[in-house]
């Protein structure tokens, strides 16, 4: 190495630069020094006092979430204040006695919320938490009544989320509850704190990004028994955004009226933009329970319910589509030159394949049939015939391009593909070669096939668009916090350029199921020409003879389908209803339909009178 | 030079000031951690260890000599601003900003050891520069490029405290190094005028911690809180304070991270106004010591070297005291020694050692030599 010594005596300049720095610090240093003395020399008295009597209390104050609207501008989500029961550890004086004497006014686990102040005492004593919320009158009465027994504990008004409706709206969107372990762990520091309400289902789930507030917080002086005495500083909370949804309140509710006790789907959309107007699954629950935070038996309840009431049955419940899979299979054939739709088919009442005998609903067969007066009628062995003629690929290729077997895309927690099956799915995941069989089965919609109402009602709007498929929206618009909006317009997922004589050739099979002598008459509305297409998702195979499925037992009768679209001409609504264990699609799911379709062109014939005045 | 001479010409006065600095620390750490513990090891013990893993980095880094830290001053430069880089890229959110970097037991802060890396290559590029009739314009031009680098990488992440520090270091040694006093004119209306653009730069929630700065009751349950809690805490202490383990502030959970950023405000509370003024003529003693061996250096890399690490201390010292007092925002710089933190005690004992190593070019010419110095 090279001599980089820079030998020298000792510069002077340097030396006295080192000073001036010397100086800046010793100058400092007194700074510091005589900041010390003034706060605990000069202000000594004052910071004991805030430090031995440390009365200043920490209350959170919870934003409210943002409001919820239908495409009307109605508002389906709001924020209501609540009595809530609050505790600030550090002024409890005798914990289990306390609550021993709340626990006969309000309705909580004493052990559980004993653990909970426990754990809030050791993250800071001095900070209140909620304990109970939505407390009654009487509630608060009794409590405001007992303070001088309940040191620590008082009542504050807070906010919380409200859904005018209850369970009509339960599963899209959703609910909200205290913040879990887990989610406090997985957000972001300063996301959010002990205690907060956050989205846990549905919309508020989905989109708790833009409905969350910014929590505000106050700091109060106290008295000896822990009682707000004097507000020292407040920071106000913020209200968290706004959405617009794209559902109409009115359909949802007819939709949830019309499927009285029964368990199942009803969703209803705009084919041209995907417009999600109604979507029901039921039985529900009320989200207004989560809330105020549900109780426990309340929660087993929901649990233990075989008809899963927590479960979103349009999106997570998954079915075989039954013959509502007719239209795929006949536009396949006519898509892929496989099948005349003039040719006609000789219908026994049932095939034979190999050794064993699949047979038609109709027993006595329904003579010869074509493409139109298999799919009004809903004839099996016509489509048994077509199901062993066609690739079992293409059938699936086209299934799953409209929606079915996918994720549609909606913007809702927890979608289920549900499966379309194809040859390579039996050989990587089965593990073994595509049976015969399996095609003529394909024919019925019955097999390893199953589907989600949502996927179904989104290959149906797809026929009546004539191939484009739409990603089913509910959310039109967002007003964030800030004040900025967005708008979020309908999205073209795929655009299949069928050729419009097929689609037209379907279309008007459709409209037959409804108004030709078909299986849908029951969806028939009049002045309003409605095509769709019935299905019945066997679940169990009766031997031997045809036994009605409403002999069944309710665990084992058929789920019923109807999926439909109206007007026929210009589709401007397609909704579909499954009933899970209704038996027919034609008796049991229909008539939903039609109810629904009933609403939308009362709404809209009213909005057109409105607009006339 | 042999292990014995190198031994003895260690600089005994630094090294036993930091010893009574950790030794306070560690007190400290007790009695700022005893009633709501941690799980696993007890803090207490863990900064036992790293006072003794940091004992053993000063001796390692006293055996190098001068000439081979001048040497290596731009490598490490380089590696640490690589390093910065992967931690932009891949280091853990810790806080809402990138600081750390996992290395599977413990993580670490590299911008830490970015500031004594910044400090030698500042020393090598100003020795370098070193005229008679002090330096100009352009001869600052490479020198704020330099700083400037690791300064975004620290900036970005977004740590603005030690990115701060890194600033302040750039202008002590712009004095050091003889900057002509009319161009520090100029360059000190220059940033002035950048401030508001820094402004821009900031994120929310540093905006925010100015902010409750200049008004605490912004935000009551925030950094607002950890004022007014810290300056309660300090004033209650009283002249004497409250004694050893009496402090009440701390062990109520009133103080946010007690044993790490406001270690200071436990020790005032209960060794009162006399206390905090013994650690404070400690940290005096201390720098003053560094200051004193930067301008006895013969060497200019030395001299330069060391006046930065001794300004280094300074600004952590008090911008530390100066936020638990309530006259600087909350900003996550650590007191040295006394703050529990393994990333902060081994920085600094690192630039202790550093510093013991250049010193020993003082005795060069006493008895020549220069030889091993460059060897």
């Amino acid at each position: 190495m090279k001599g980089r010594i820079r030998k020298r005596e000792q510069d002077p300049w340097i030396a006295s630069r080192v000073r001036i720095l010397q100086g800046v610090g010793l100058a400092l240093f007194f700074l510091l020094l005589g900041r010390l003395y003034w706060l605990q020399v000069v202000k000594y008295k004052e910071f004991l006092k805030l430090s031995e009597i440390n009365r200043i209390r920490i209350r959170v104050v919870r934003a409210p979430r943002g409001v919820i609207l239908d495409r009307k501008g109605e508002w389906i989500g709001v924020t209501q204040g609540s009595y809530d029961l609050i505790v600030t550890p550090v002024d409890v004086e005798d914990l289990d006695g306390e609550l021993r004497l709340l626990s006969k006014v309000v309705e909580f686990d004493p052990g559980e919320i004993r653990e909970k102040i426990l754990k809030a005492k050791k993250a800071n004593p001095y900070r209140s938490i909620t304990v109970a919320r939505d407390l009654s009158f009487e509630q608060v009465s009794v409590v405001e009544f007992n303070r001088e027994a309940l040191p620590g504990f008082s009542i504050l008004v807070e906010a919380k989320r409200s859904y005018p409706s209850g369970p009509e709206f339960a599963h899209v969107l959703g609910y909200v509850g205290e913040a879990s372990e887990q989610e406090l762990a997985a957000a972001r520091e300063g996301r959010f704190s002990q205690g907060d309400i956050v989205g846990k289902y549905g919309l508020e789930k989905a989109r708790d990004d833009v409905l969350r507030g910014i929590n505000g917080g106050r700091q109060v002086e106290v008295d000896a028994a822990g009682r707000d005495k004097r507000l020292v500083s407040e920071v106000p909370p913020r209200t968290g955004g706004a959405i617009q949804t794209t559902l109409d309140a009115g359909i949802q509710m007819t939709a949830y009226k019309a499927m009285e006790n029964q368990a199942g789907a009803v969703i209803a959309l705009i084919p041209k933009t995907g417009d999600i107007l109604a979507f029901v699954s039921t039985p529900a629950f009320d989200p207004n329970a989560f809330s105020r935070g549900i109780r426990k038996e309340e929660w087993a309840l929901l649990l233990k319910d075989p008809r899963t009431p927590l479960q979103n049955k349009g999106l997570q419940g998954t079915y075989a589509p039954g013959s509502t899979v007719k239209p795929f299979l006949a536009l396949t054939a006519l898509e892929t030159g496989v099948q005349n739709p003039n040719a006609r088919v000789r219908c026994d009442g049932s095939l034979r394949l190999g050794n064993r005998t699949f047979r038609c609903w109709k027993e006595r067969g329904h003579g010869w049939v074509d493409m139109y007066k298999a799919i009004v009628q809903s004839c099996d062995v016509y489509f048994y015939s077509l199901g062993l003629k066609l690739d079992p690929d293409h059938v699936a290729s086209l299934e799953r391009s409209v929606g079915l077997g996918v994720l549609t895309g909606v913007e809702l927690p927890g979608e289920k593909t549900g499966l379309v099956p194809d040859t390579s799915w039996k050989r990587e995941v089965m593990k073994s070669r595509w049976q015969s069989y399996e095609s003529l089965l394909l024919g019925i919609g019955q097999g390893a096939i199953h589907v989600t109402p949502l996927g179904m009602v989104s290959g149906y709007a797809a026929i009546a668009t004539g191939g484009k498929v739409m990603r089913p929206r509910l959310v039109s618009r967002v007003v964030r916090m800030d004040g900025t909006s967005e708008e979020f317009p309908p999205v073209l997922q795929r655009d299949l350029s069928w050729s419009p004589h097929n689609v037209a050739i379907i279309r008007r099979a459709l409209e037959g199921v409804v108004n030709d002598h078909g299986t849908g008459g029951a969806a028939r509305l009049p002045g309003i020409v409605v095509g769709g297409k019935t299905g019945t998702a066997q679940i169990v195979s009766i031997k031997g003879k045809m036994i009605k499925s409403e002999d069944l037992p309710y665990e084992i009768r058929d789920h019923a389908w109807f999926i439909g679209f109206a007007p026929v001409s210009d589709p401007e609504i397609c909704v579909v209803a499954l009933v899970e264990h209704g038996g027919h699609g034609g008796s049991a799911a229909a008539p939903l339909v039609k109810a629904v379709m009933e609403e939308f062109f009362r709404l809209k014939q009213d909005a057109e009178k409105g607009g006339d005045q | 030079m042999n292990v014995r001479k190198k031994f003895v010409r260690v600089d005994w006065p630094v090294f036993l000031l930091v010893i009574a600095l950790c030794g306070a620390g560690l007190l400290n750490v007790y009695s700022g951690t005893r009633v709501f513990p941690s799980s696993g090891i007890p803090l207490f013990y863990k900064q036992m260890i790293w006072i003794l893993l940091g004992v053993t980095v000063f001796f390692f880094f006293c055996f190098f000599s001068g000439g081979f830290i001048e040497e290596f001053a731009w490598h490490v430069f380089l590696t640490v601003v690589a390093v910065l880089l992967v931690v932009l890229l891949v280091g853990k959110v810790r806080g809402g900003a990138q600081r750390w970097l996992s290395l599977g037991i413990f993580t670490f802060q590299p911008s830490e050891f970015a500031k004594i890396a910044l400090i030698l290559a500042l020393a090598s590029y100003f020795s370098g520069r070193y005229s008679y009739e002090g330096l100009g314009f352009r001869d600052l031009v490479p020198a704020v490029g330099i700083t400037l680098i690791p300064f975004l990488l620290v900036a970005l992440q977004p740590d603005l405290g030690t990115a701060g520090v890194f600033l302040i270091i750039l202008v002590a040694m712009m004095v050091i190094a003889c900057v002509r006093a009319k161009v520090f004119f100029l360059v000190g209306v220059g940033g002035a005028l950048a401030v508001p653009g820094l402004w821009f730069l900031m994120k929310n929630y540093q905006k925010q911690r100015v902010l409750t700065f200049l008004d605490p009751g912004r935000d009551p349950l925030g950094a607002g809180y950890h004022v007014i809690q810290s300056k309660i805490a300090v004033g209650s202490g009283g002249l004497l304070g409250k004694g050893y383990l009496q402090g009440t502030q701390g062990s109520l959970r009133f103080l946010p991270e007690q044993h790490t950023d406001f270690a200071f405000a436990i020790l005032s509370e209960e060794w009162g106004f006399a206390g905090s003024v013994v650690l404070l003529l400690l940290f005096l003693a201390l720098v003053y010591r560094m200051y004193y061996l930067a301008s006895q250096s013969q060497d200019r890399f030395a001299s330069f070297a060391c006046g930065g690490l001794a300004s280094y201390f300074l600004a952590h010292i008090v911008i530390n005291v100066a936020m638990v007092c309530g006259l600087f925002p909350v900003v996550g710089i650590p007191l040295p020694f006394v703050s529990y933190g393994g990333s902060s005690m081994l920085t600094n004992m690192m630039a202790l050692g550093i510093l013991a190593s250049l010193s020993r070019t003082r005795f060069t010419f006493q008895t020549g030599e220069q030889k091993s110095l460059s060897a």
